[in-house]
C-alpha cells in the first residue's frame, strides 16, 4: 500500500470516519423525514410552519399562573401550559419526597404495626396503574366537596367548593414585593451565618448561638413582613354571587386531584428507594457510631443519610424526572397542563400536529434535560470525596 | 373515398366512445370498490346521530348518511366499517387516510377548510350551540350563565364559541376543557360545572346519559350557528363529488317526494324528469362518476330520503325528539337546499 493511503491504518481515522458516517447517515435520514413529511403535507393541503403560534388563540383557561388571558396569542398559551406543567410537578416533587422518606423510614421502623401499614402502601401504590389514582382523586375530591352555596368557608375569606379553592387576592401586590425580598435578604444571612458559624468551629471550636439566629432568620423575619405586608393590603375577598364566588384566585379541583394523584403515586416509589438507601449503608458503620457514643437521631443523620444519599440520588433521579412526566396524566382530568391546552385545544383548533408535538416534545425533554444536570451536579456534590 | 367516410366515422366513433369512458382517476373509490366496504368516521357515541347498540349495530344520522354512500357505491347499505373518532382524533385520520370520510357531527369553519386539506361536501345537519344546566339554577338563556363553570370538550369550535360569546358581553365564566365529550358530560354530571355546552342535537342525545335526565334542561336560544356534514380529505375530486351529490341526492329525493316505500313505483311510473334522472331512468348520471346508473335507487330503497332518515334518527320517531326546525326543507320554512338533478 502506498504511504498517501497509510492513513487508513490509523485506528483514530478509522474510528472518526464511522461516527461521522453513523452522524452523517442520522442527520441525512432526519433531513429526509421532514422534508419528505412537509412535501406531502403542501400535497394534501395542511398548513405547517410555525405562523399559527401568532394567532389568537381565543381559549379560555380557567388556571392561569402567567398573564395569559383568552385574547393573547397561541404562544402566550403555550408558556400559560408550561407554567401549569411546572408548578404542579414542583409542588409535587417536594411533597412526594416529603412523604416518601416518611414512609422509606417508617418502614424500617422496629415497631411492627407501622412498618407494616408502610410495607402495605408500599406494595398497594406499586401495583396500581397511575391513571386509576388521577382519576380516583379526581371523583374523589369532586364528590367530597359541596355545591358553591354550601362552600365550607375558612375564616370567610377562604371558600372550598367543587370548583375549588378560593382565596384571597392582594389588590396591589407591591408590598408583598418588599416582604418577599426582605425573606430573601434573610434566608441568605442565615447561609452566610451557618457558613460562618462552621468555619469558626472547625478553627476554634467555639460553639455560635446557631439556633437561636436561625430561628430569627428563617421564622421571625418571614411571619413579621408576610403580617406586614399582609395587613398594610387591601384585599380581593370572594364572594358568592350568583353561581360561584367573585374575586379572588381560584385553586382548581383538577390540580388538587392531579397534585393528590401524582404525590400519594410517587411517595410509594421513593419510599422504596430510601429504604434501599439506608439499608445499603453496611451495619457496621451504625454499630461503630453506637460505639463512638452518638445517639440514634444522631447515627442517622450524621451516618446513615449521608452514605445513604449517595445511593439515591441516581434512582432518585429517576422519580423526578418521572414526576415531570407523569404530570401530563393531568389532560385526563382537565387540568390545563401544556399537554391539554396545546397538545389538546391549540392543535385541535390549528390542526397542525407535528408543529405542536415537536414543541411539547422539546418542553418536556428541556425540563427533564435540566432536572437531570441539577441531580448530576448535585451527586458529584455529595460523592465520597477521597483525600 | 367511401372508404375514407367509413374510417372517419369509425374513428369518431370510438373516439367518442373513448372520451365518453375517460373519467378522472379515483384513487379513493378504487380502494373502496377492491376493499368491498367503506371507512367511515364517525362520533365515539353521539345518540341520534352514531350510537352503536348493545349488538354494535351503529344507528344514527351522521351513520345514515355513510350507509346511503355505501348503497350508492357498492350497491348495499351495510357495507360500511364504522371508525369511532374523538374529537382529537378525527383529522388526523381522515388526513392521513385511514377513513374515506368523516360523517361525524363537526362543525364547517373557515379554518378547518383552509389549513386542514380537508373538503366539508355539503350540510346534512344545521346545528346551534347551547347549554345543558341543572333546572334548580333557574337560567333562562345563556346570558343568565354569568360566573357559572362550563364543562366542555377540548379542540371543539364550542370551546371557543363559548368563551367569545362570554367575552364580548362582559361575563365571566370559568370554562373547563375535557379531552373527550363524555369526561365533559360525566364532569358536569358530577357537580363539577354548572353548565355543559354543546350543539342543541347533540345534546338532546347526550341527555339521556346524565343520571337522572328530568333534573337538566337544555336551554332553547342557539349561541352559534354550526353547519355540519361529511367531510373529505383534498385530492381525488371525483370521490369528492360522489360524497358530495350521495348528500344532495337524499335531499333531492325529499323534495321530490320519492321515498324508500314508493321508489319503484316512482322509478317505473314518474313522468317527472328530474326523479327519473335522480333514480336512474334516464340520463345516465351513475355513469358520469363512474357509478351504476340506479345509485340513488339504491339509496332510496335501503336508507331513504334525507327527511325519512331524519325522523327515525333524531325527528319524532326516535328518542330525541328534535323538531325539523332549521334542517326542514327550504320550501317548508327551513335552510335545506340542493342543487337540481340537471
Amino acid at each position: 500500500m502506498s504511504k498517501a493511503l497509510a492513513f487508513i491504518n490509523d485506528k483514530r481515522v478509522r474510528d472518526w470516519f464511522y461516527q461521522a458516517a453513523v452522524l452523517i447517515g442520522l442527520v441525512g435520514l432526519l433531513v429526509y423525514f421532514i422534508r419528505n413529511a412537509s412535501e406531502n403535507m403542501v400535497k394534501a393541503g395542511i398548513a405547517s410552519g410555525f405562523d399559527f403560534l401568532w394567532r389568537t388563540s381565543g381559549i379560555d383557561v380557567p388556571f392561569v399562573l402567567t398573564s395569559y388571558t383568552q385574547s393573547d396569542n397561541i404562544l402566550a398559551l403555550f408558556w400559560a401550559g408550561v407554567a401549569n406543567t411546572l408548578f404542579v410537578t414542583a409542588v409535587s416533587l417536594v411533597l412526594a419526597t416529603l412523604l416518601g422518606f416518611a414512609i422509606g423510614i417508617a418502614r424500617l421502623s422496629s415497631i411492627w404495626l407501622v412498618s407494616a401499614l408502610a410495607g402495605a402502601y408500599v406494595e398497594f401504590v406499586r401495583n396500581i396503574p397511575l391513571l386509576f389514582f388521577v382519576l380516583f382523586w379526581y371523583f374523589g375530591v369532586i364528590a367530597a366537596l359541596p355545591s358553591p352555596r354550601d362552600s365550607i368557608s375558612v375564616f370567610g375569606v377562604a371558600f372550598i367548593n367543587n370548583r375549588g379553592l378560593t382565596i384571597p387576592l392582594p389588590d396591589a401586590p407591591a408590598n408583598f414585593h418588599w416582604a418577599f425580598g426582605a425573606i430573601l435578604v434573610a434566608f441568605v444571612a442565615q447561609w452566610l451565618f451557618a457558613r460562618w458559624a462552621k468555619r469558626r468551629k472547625e478553627a476554634t471550636g467555639q460553639d455560635a448561638p446557631l439556633l437561636v439566629v436561625s430561628l430569627i432568620l428563617l421564622v421571625l423575619v418571614p411571619v413579621l413582613a408576610l403580617s406586614w405586608a399582609s395587613l398594610a393590603t387591601r384585599w380581593d375577598i370572594p364572594v358568592l354571587r350568583g353561581f360561584n364566588y367573585r374575586g379572588g384566585f381560584v385553586v382548581i379541583p383538577e390540580f388538587v386531584a392531579l397534585l393528590a394523584a401524582l404525590v400519594t403515586y410517587t411517595a410509594g416509589f421513593i419510599a422504596e428507594i430510601v429504604r434501599g438507601g439506608i439499608q445499603s449503608v453496611p451495619h457496621g458503620q451504625i454499630e461503630a457510631s453506637a460505639a463512638l457514643g452518638l445517639r440514634p437521631a444522631q447515627t442517622l443523620r450524621l451516618v446513615t443519610i449521608p452514605q445513604a444519599l449517595r445511593v439515591m440520588t441516581p434512582p432518585m433521579t429517576n422519580q423526578y424526572l418521572n414526576v415531570l412526566k407523569n404530570s401530563s396524566f393531568g389532560a385526563a382530568i382537565a387540568y390545563p397542563d401544556v399537554v391539554s391546552l396545546f397538545m389538546g385545544s391549540a392543535l385541535n383548533n390549528t390542526g397542525q400536529a407535528i408543529e405542536i408535538i415537536a414543541m411539547t416534545l422539546a418542553v418536556y425533554l428541556v425540563i427533564g434535560l435540566a432536572v437531570s444536570a441539577f441531580m448530576n451536579w448535585y451527586n458529584a456534590k455529595i460523592a465520597l470525596v477521597t483525600r | 373515398m367511401k372508404t375514407i367516410y367509413l374510417a372517419g366515422a369509425i374513428l369518431a366513433g370510438s373516439a367518442s366512445m373513448a372520451l365518453a369512458q375517460q373519467l378522472a382517476p379515483s384513487p379513493t373509490l378504487d380502494a373502496v370498490k377492491a376493499r368491498g366496504h367503506i371507512e367511515c368516521g364517525v362520533h365515539l357515541g353521539l345518540p341520534g346521530f352514531s350510537f352503536a347498540n348493545d349488538k354494535g349495530e351503529w344507528t344514527g344520522l351522521d351513520v345514515d348518511y355513510c350507509k346511503a354512500l355505501a348503497a350508492a357505491v357498492l350497491g348495499d347499505a351495510t357495507k360500511v366499517k364504522f371508525t369511532p373518532t374523538s374529537v382529537q382524533q378525527r383529522w388526523p385520520i381522515l388526513q392521513s387516510g385511514q377513513v374515506d370520510l368523516l360523517s361525524r357531527n363537526s362543525t364547517i369553519t373557515f379554518s378547518r377548510n383552509a389549513t386542514l386539506g380537508l373538503n366539508f361536501q355539503g350540510i346534512n345537519f344545521y346545528e346551534g350551540q347551547t347549554f345543558i344546566v341543572r333546572k334548580k339554577a333557574n337560567a333562562k338563556t345563556a346570558a343568565d350563565l354569568d360566573g357559572a363553570s362550563i364543562c366542555v370538550a377540548a379542540g371543539s369550535t364550542e370551546e371557543k364559541n363559548a368563551a367569545d360569546w362570554f367575552r364580548e358581553r362582559n361575563l365571566k365564566v370559568t370554562i373547563t376543557n375535557f379531552q373527550k365529550n363524555d369526561d365533559a358530560i360525566t364532569a358536569y354530571d358530577s357537580g363539577r360545572c354548572d353548565a355543559y355546552t354543546a350543539g342543541v342535537g347533540a345534546l338532546a342525545g347526550q341527555r339521556a346519559k346524565l343520571k337522572v335526565p328530568d333534573e337538566h334542561v337544555i336551554l332553547t336560544q342557539p349561541i352559534s350557528n354550526d353547519p355540519q356534514g361529511p367531510v373529505t380529505r383534498w385530492g381525488d375530486e371525483r370521490w369528492q363529488l360522489i360524497v358530495r351529490w350521495v348528500l344532495n341526492g337524499t335531499i333531492a329525493a325529499e323534495m321530490l317526494g320519492v321515498t324508500s316505500k314508493n321508489v319503484d313505483e316512482m322509478k317505473a311510473n314518474s313522468k317527472n324528469t328530474e326523479v327519473r334522472r335522480l333514480l336512474g331512468a334516464e340520463g345516465g348520471f351513475g355513469a358520469m362518476m363512474g357509478l351504476p346508473d340506479d345509485w340513488m335507487y339504491k339509496v332510496i330503497k335501503q336508507v331513504g330520503n334525507y327527511g325519512e332518515s331524519y325522523e327515525r334518527t333524531v325527528g319524532m320517531g326516535s328518542a330525541l325528539k328534535l323538531e325539523r326546525g332549521q334542517n326542514q326543507l327550504w320550501t317548508k320554512g327551513g335552510l335545506l337546499f340542493t342543487p337540481p338533478f340537471q
